[in-house]
């Protein structure tokens, strides 16, 4: 189970987010500072593993993903 | 029981680990083997039976009746084309059998476009040790054995 509040938290809050598009078992993001994205808060709300590549970030969460995606829509909202 | 997952396309069997993207080669989402596939105009079929819990224009899963999910993804980066150059036949939550037809595409085009076709396919959350690659480094005809999930 993703806890998607806790995803938005570990990188590093809403306004760090500039956009989150979900693949097929991963949510692609990109974030204003990459410095803000907490990876262990990340592994803690469910995420199998982080790739970071700048201020790309891939939080690879399994095929739920298009599911936690939605729930961070809202969040976001 | 040991499921026989079969090769949703025809091509030429590869190691995860070869597959250009650090997610699949790391089995990250779990372990399982890749076909680089023929570039022809082509059926995506189903490696498994079961039902499609996932479908998007270039990824799906299938989750047998046990349980079991199999991720196939059509090319890497695909999600970027939003679509184009996928057509789905099936739809999320038919109950299907191993070697329906899922999706038709052609890897040329996505080839064309800059991106690998190559397709891996996950045993999700499968242990390493319980996936055993039977085709490997040949060619491989679409719906023949690529691994089995034990």
């Amino acid at each position: 189970m993703i806890d998607a509040k806790a995803i938005v938290a570990g990188l590093g809050g809403a306004e760090n987010i500039i956009e989150i598009e979900p693949c097929a078992t991963r949510l692609r993001t990109e974030v204003r500072d990459s410095s803000k994205v907490n990876e262990a808060v990340l592994k803690r709300a469910g995420a199998i593993a982080v790739v970071h590549a700048g201020t790309a970030v891939q939080v690879i969460v399994g095929p739920e993903a298009d599911t936690v995606a939605s729930d961070i829509d809202e969040l976001l909202e | 029981m040991t499921l026989q997952v079969l090769a949703p396309v025809p091509g030429r069997v590869i190691p995860m680990g070869d597959v250009p993207d650090p997610v699949f080669a790391g089995s990250l989402v779990g372990p399982g083997a890749a076909v680089d596939p023929s570039r022809t105009s082509q059926r995506v079929v189903a490696p498994v039976g079961g039902r499609i819990a996932k479908l998007h224009p270039h990824a799906f899963v299938v989750v047998t009746g046990d349980g079991r999910g199999v991720l196939v993804h059509l090319g890497i980066d695909t999600v970027q084309l939003k679509g184009v150059g996928f057509r789905l036949i099936a739809a999320e939550g038919d109950e299907i059998e191993a070697g329906t037809a899922i999706v038709e595409w052609d890897p040329a085009v996505i080839e064309g476009g800059g991106r690998s076709p190559v397709c891996p396919v996950v045993a999700l959350g499968a242990a390493a040790d319980d996936v055993r690659v039977v085709a490997k480094g040949g060619e491989i005809a679409v719906g023949a054995a690529l691994f089995t999930w034990s």
